[in-house]
């Protein structure tokens, strides 16, 4: 498969009065065309950080501070915010942002809005504009008559999936989804995870889904991105992270075992949930060593003084922790 | 288990109707009223005391109305409620506050109930005030030092004088748990208490939440939409969809065995942890949206999305709730065919 | 506890406010207000001018319609400044064959002006029988015996002794050596100004073309006290009447406008701060009453509300006043009636919008009555807004009061700006070119206004932001 993207060494601090918060703090994965990378994490882990840094538009006081991100062959850290907004935000890879679908204007119809976005970017006819919006519409499987509602007139999942179509309308190659499911009920968040996975098909498109619901990263990723203060605790495929479906070893990095295992299970009777003591560090003082280690249940000397490397532990399995010194 | 004492609250045939707003323009205009919206449109369950009784639901269900109406934020339209023993249908002023000592609730969102400008200490004392509970300055911090502790928020003195955005999610939900608890309640009710919070701490509050109910003896209301948290929190759920009641009984029960077709979608619905589902599209027995509650489908009320409808469950009048025995409920008509 | 707390939010606040140099000026305009205020029997040249102000004998040795003295700095001409001369020196001798004394007073005056003063004038307060004369030792040697004066049978009362109204006579003898056959027969001793002539250098033309002869002037008065046991005479001084006076001249009525204007600043705090403070109370008061009940309540209050507003406030004012012959108490409270609308609808919607927080619903389910919500849960948080809101009322207030006085129909026992400037266009100041009378009451209420409108600016910019992120 070929690479769409891929971060190397990418470091974004944010520079505030009290310091640099170390967001994103050397960065390396890749993600592959037609691939869905699940990001995960718990709030404050660097998660949304990463999606704005990779649209190149980090949130200020964000700044890059080295690092490469290449998409589709071009590093656009050093592109002019002209080449960006004219060769790749939206164009290349685009961002269903957290909470998108309360942010569309309520004193506009549908039609109105999604036209505007498209306009923003293409010059084209009005004409043209509504069959594509109506194309695009159909494909998130809502009926053209929505274009002339307004948004309090529609449900939670319909502006999502009204959202989601506003991404897709360039045909960007990557498309970053922000928490798209957070604030809807089960049925809705299946059928808008299903509906993610047919457009994938349907558009060889590439994903990076970030969400804290490791269940919901199970559904919908090819492979995982397990973040921790800014760092990628563990890498690897769906398999690799949950197991084969014939119960195997799957995760690695002790965090990602206590969040797998702080996942309320409905089919698996547990009586008491485990859950991780304690919040994430500060980032602009992490803690030496493994950052990990202050909450880690098997934390060892050796992780307070020394910050484990991110090592490939099986063919496409990355992990940071030095348990895997110890033979475990 | 049967006897009548042993039930804390009983609710009978509860509705709340909410009329469409109308300005006097619009009335003089002769607009035509809209629609009722019928959020809680008959609903009936007991709670027993000691138990974490469930109530599920997708948003538009009702079952933040049916809490706000247990709490008695909200007068209901018809129904009785029974609350130890007592008829609480209507009640007095002085009955409502003595009402609300007994019964509290625990919001979605903690930092939201709490007033941004009050330390921990004054969100805390504030219960004390409002039910004129006389101590000395020393007593009062006492059961506020005694509520913290309850909560495991220790040494309660650190946290005493902090505000609240100064606290994690997780340390929020706990103070929003000691000041309810401050004031020795028979019942809370906690409408999604963590659905704001961190998958990786959300354990942490239901283990507290679980382990005051059990020191206390409380009994809870429990209200989500996440059926995931109830197989390990609940004692008993009640699935609601459109302001009713559709199937009721004990939370292994019915996540094992659903019965309703709604509750069935439900289950399914729900993401697990687990591989070998990427490439997979996962089956919905469900199509559609819940409708709105002013335009509720006659007959059965989920006929529309149901996948096992037929002509009968539209035209035939809508089914109450039956018993299959152990105390489980179900309102499908056809469940045996399915 | 709750003391560090306030004191922690001030100094946030202040270190927020320090910043906007606007409302920095504003407070520093509201400052020396206040200072003015305090120090205002210190400040004040003329002390009754609070009781006074419409008592003509009061002002009388004043003269009319006198420019600022400083207007002296840029005329040609430099006109004698008004002044009093008091403490003089004091001699007694016995009188011949007699119990009785003679009290000598030497009032000296240094006189420096290229025109005379318009009028000397001898105050005391006398007890008994005091015969007094006055005379004059001008700085070239001569002397004149001005005019003697004698009002029997005194009882602690006051004298007034006018020289331009009494000394022709003597004046006139005194001229008649110097002047010319020709201007001498133009002049009678009814017509010619005997105070001019007085300040005048000796030669044919001061008559008619008096020269100012700048120098150091005694005047001295002798009374014979016939009976020194009895006889009193207290605080005798001299008026110097100028034809410019004090800092900001005198208008028609001979009131110095300055201790006016300085009496107007408390009454335009007054009434802006009073009228703005309760009306803006009533007013957030109201605001949450209506958004917390809502429904008919909400409905019935928004009716009234909207009556109150598009009721014209100034015509309602007028009528009221006319009718009424107000105090400014009932001015207050007419504008209260009227101003409280104006943060209503601005509260209205905070309220809406708070009362759907979920810490008010907590506050509910926890058992707290409504008057808790509303004033321990939302009046707090709309309280700053409110500041903000005050401040921007007061001008306002100050102006309507203004025009109501304006338009002669203010409160007749106070002074305030308003009354000034009415009293200024009654007068015709701007058709005499009596600027002074018009352009200091008009630029203290344009300058209050602008104070707190500053003020209200910068407490609203630091004030709002933080309301909406809370």
């Amino acid at each position: 498969m070929d690479t769409i993207l891929r971060v190397e060494n990418l470091k974004m601090y944010y520079h505030t009065s009290k310091g640099a918060v170390k967001a994103i703090d050397n960065l390396n994965f890749d993600l592959k065309v037609g691939e869905t990378l699940g990001l995960v994490g718990e709030s404050g882990c660097g998660k949304t950080s990463l999606g704005t840094s990779l649209l190149r538009m980090p949130t200020p006081p964000g700044r890059y501070e080295s690092g490469r991100i290449i998409l589709d062959g071009k590093d656009i850290i050093p592109m002019s915010e002209r080449e960006i907004r004219k060769d790749i935000r939206w164009e290349k890879i685009s961002m269903v942002f957290q909470g998108a679908m309360n942010c569309l204007t309520p004193v506009y119809t549908i039609g109105r809005q999604m036209l505007e976005t498209l306009k923003e970017h293409r010059e084209m006819e009005d004409s043209y504009a509504t069959e594509l919006i109506k194309e695009y519409l159909g494909l998130v499987g809502l009926p053209a008559e929505v274009m002339g509602r307004y948004p309090h007139e529609m449900s939670g999942g319909m502006k999502q999936r009204v959202v989601i179509a506003t991404a897709l309308f360039l045909k960007p190659s990557v498309v970053i989804l922000d928490e798209p499911t957070t604030a809807l009920d089960v049925i809705v968040q299946a059928q808008i995870i299903n509906l993610l996975k047919k457009l994938k098909q349907t558009f060889n498109l590439s994903f990076i889904f970030i969400t804290h619901d490791l269940a919901l990263e199970a559904e919908i990723s090819d492979r995982l991105c397990v973040m921790y203060a800014g760092k990628i605790a563990e890498l690897g495929t769906n398999e690799q992270i949950f197991g084969p479906a014939a119960a195997g070893r799957g995760a690695n990095h002790p965090y990602t075992e206590k969040l797998l295992a702080s996942t309320p299970r409905l089919h698996r009777k547990v009586e008491k949930l485990s859950y991780i003591e304690g919040t994430p560090p500060d980032l602009i003082s992490p803690p030496n060593g493994c950052r990990f280690n202050p909450r880690c249940h098997r934390v060892m000397e050796r992780c307070r003084n020394e910050e484990p490397p991110l090592r490939e532990i099986e063919a496409g399995h990355f992990s940071s922790c030095w348990l895997n010194d110890e033979g475990r | 288990m049967e006897d009548h004492t042993d039930i804390i609250l009983r609710v009978e045939n509860l509705k709340k109707h909410f009329e469409p707003h109308q300005s006097i323009a619009q009335a003089i205009a002769g607009q035509k009223k809209r629609k009722l919206v019928r959020a809680v449109d008959g609903v009936s369950f007991e709670i027993r005391r000691g138990e974490i009784f469930g109530l599920i639901g997708e948003s538009g269900s009702g079952k933040t109305t049916a809490g706000k109406l247990v709490m008695k934020l909200i007068p209901q339209t018809s129904g009785r409620m029974f609350f130890d023993g007592e008829d609480v249908t209507s009640l007095g002023k002085a009955e409502l506050i003595a009402y609300r000592r007994k019964v509290q609730m625990i919001f979605q969102d903690p930092y939201a109930s709490m007033n941004p400008r009050f330390k921990i200490r004054d969100v805390l004392e504030e219960p004390l005030i409002i039910h004129k509970i006389k101590a000395s300055r020393d007593e009062r911090e006492a059961m506020i030092v005694q509520a913290l502790t309850e909560v495991k928020m220790t040494p309660p003195q650190d946290f005493m004088g902090r505000w609240p955005h100064m606290l994690s999610g997780g340390q929020r939900q706990r103070v929003s748990t000691a000041r309810t608890l401050i004031l020795n309640p028979k019942m809370l009710v906690a409408d999604e208490p963590v659905s704001m919070i961190d998958l990786s701490t959300r354990a942490e509050i239901l283990h507290m939440m679980k382990d005051v109910q059990r020191d206390l003896g409380l009994t809870y209301l429990y209200i989500t939409h996440d059926l995931s948290t109830t197989r390990y929190f609940t004692d008993r759920i009640a699935v609601m969809y459109l302001g009713r009641i559709v199937e009721m009984g004990r939370a292994d029960d019915i996540i094992d065995h659903p019965l309703h077709p709604y509750t069935r979608a439900l289950i399914d619905a729900v993401p697990e942890p687990e591989s070998g589902k990427v490439h997979v599209v996962k089956e919905l027995p469900i199509s559609g949206e819940i409708p709105s509650p002013a335009h509720i489908p006659p007959g059965c009320r989920f006929h529309t999305r149901c996948p096992y409808a037929k002509p009968e469950c539209s035209s035939l009048p809508e089914p109450e709730l039956e018993d299959v025995g152990m105390g489980h409920f179900h309102a499908c008509r056809r469940y045996k065919e399915l | 506890m709750n003391l560090k707390d306030t004191r922690r939010a001030l100094l946030e606040f202040w270190n927020e406010f320090r910043k906007d140099t606007s409302g920095l000026i504003g407070l520093g305009i509201l400052a020396l207000f206040v200072l003015v205020v305090i120090f205002e029997p210190v400040i004040l040249p003329w002390k009754d001018v609070n009781r006074k102000w419409r008592n003509i004998d009061y002002w009388i040795d004043n003269s009319p319609a006198a420019p600022p003295a400083w207007t002296n700095l840029f005329a040609a001409e430099k006109k004698a400044v008004t002044t009093q001369l008091r403490a003089p020196g004091k001699a007694e001798s016995d009188m011949d064959g007699g119990v009785g004394k003679i009290l000598t007073l030497t009032f000296p005056y240094r006189f420096t002006a290229d025109k005379a003063p318009l009028d000397l004038i001898f105050r005391a307060t006398i007890t008994g029988d005091v015969p007094m004369t006055f005379s004059v030792q001008r700085p070239d040697g001569t002397g004149i015996e001005l005019v003697s004066h004698f009002e029997p049978g005194l009882a602690n009362q006051g004298i007034r002794v006018t020289l331009n109204n009494e000394a022709n006579a003597t004046t006139f003898a005194f001229v008649k050596d110097y002047v010319s056959e020709a201007d001498l027969s133009s002049l009678n001793s009814g017509s010619l100004e005997p105070v001019t002539l007085i300040f005048a250098k000796g030669e044919p033309t001061m008559a008619s073309k008096p020269m100012a002869l700048k120098g150091d002037y005694k005047l001295i008065v002798k009374a014979m006290l016939i009976d020194p046991a009895t006889a009193v005479i207290a605080d005798p001084h001299f008026v110097v009447s100028g034809a410019v006076s004090g800092v900001l001249g005198t208008d028609d009525m001979k009131r110095d406008i300055f201790s006016g204007l300085v009496a107007g600043i408390k009454w335009a705090l007054l009434i802006g701060l009073m009228t703005s403070a309760i009306s803006v109370f009533v007013g957030v008061l109201y605001g949450i009453t209506s958004a917390y009940y809502g429904g008919v309540v909400d409905s019935a209050m928004q009716f009234i509300y909207q009556i109150v507003n598009s009721m014209p406030l100034l015509p309602v004012l007028i009528v009221v006043s006319a009718i009424f012959k107000p105090s400014i108490w009932f001015i207050v409270l007419v504008m209260v009636l009227f101003f409280w609308t104006g943060s209503v609808m601005t509260v209205r919607s905070m309220a809406l919008q708070i009362k759907e927080e979920t810490y008010v619903e907590a506050a509910r389910a926890l058992g707290a009555k409504n008057s808790r919500i509303i004033f321990r849960h939302m009046m707090p948080i709309l309280i700053p807004y409110s500041f903000a809101s005050m401040a921007l009322s007061v001008p306002s207030a100050i102006v309507y009061e203004s025009t109501v006085s304006l338009l002669g129909l203010g409160d007749a026992t106070i002074v305030t700006w308003g009354q000034i400037l009415h009293d200024a266009m009654a007068g015709g100041a701007v058709l005499n070119g009596v600027w002074w009378w018009i352009i200091p009451p008009g630029l203290s209420i344009a300058i209050t206004g602008m104070t707190f409108a500053f003020l209200g600016f910068a407490m609203d910019k630091i004030l709002h932001p933080k309301l909406q992120t809370r």
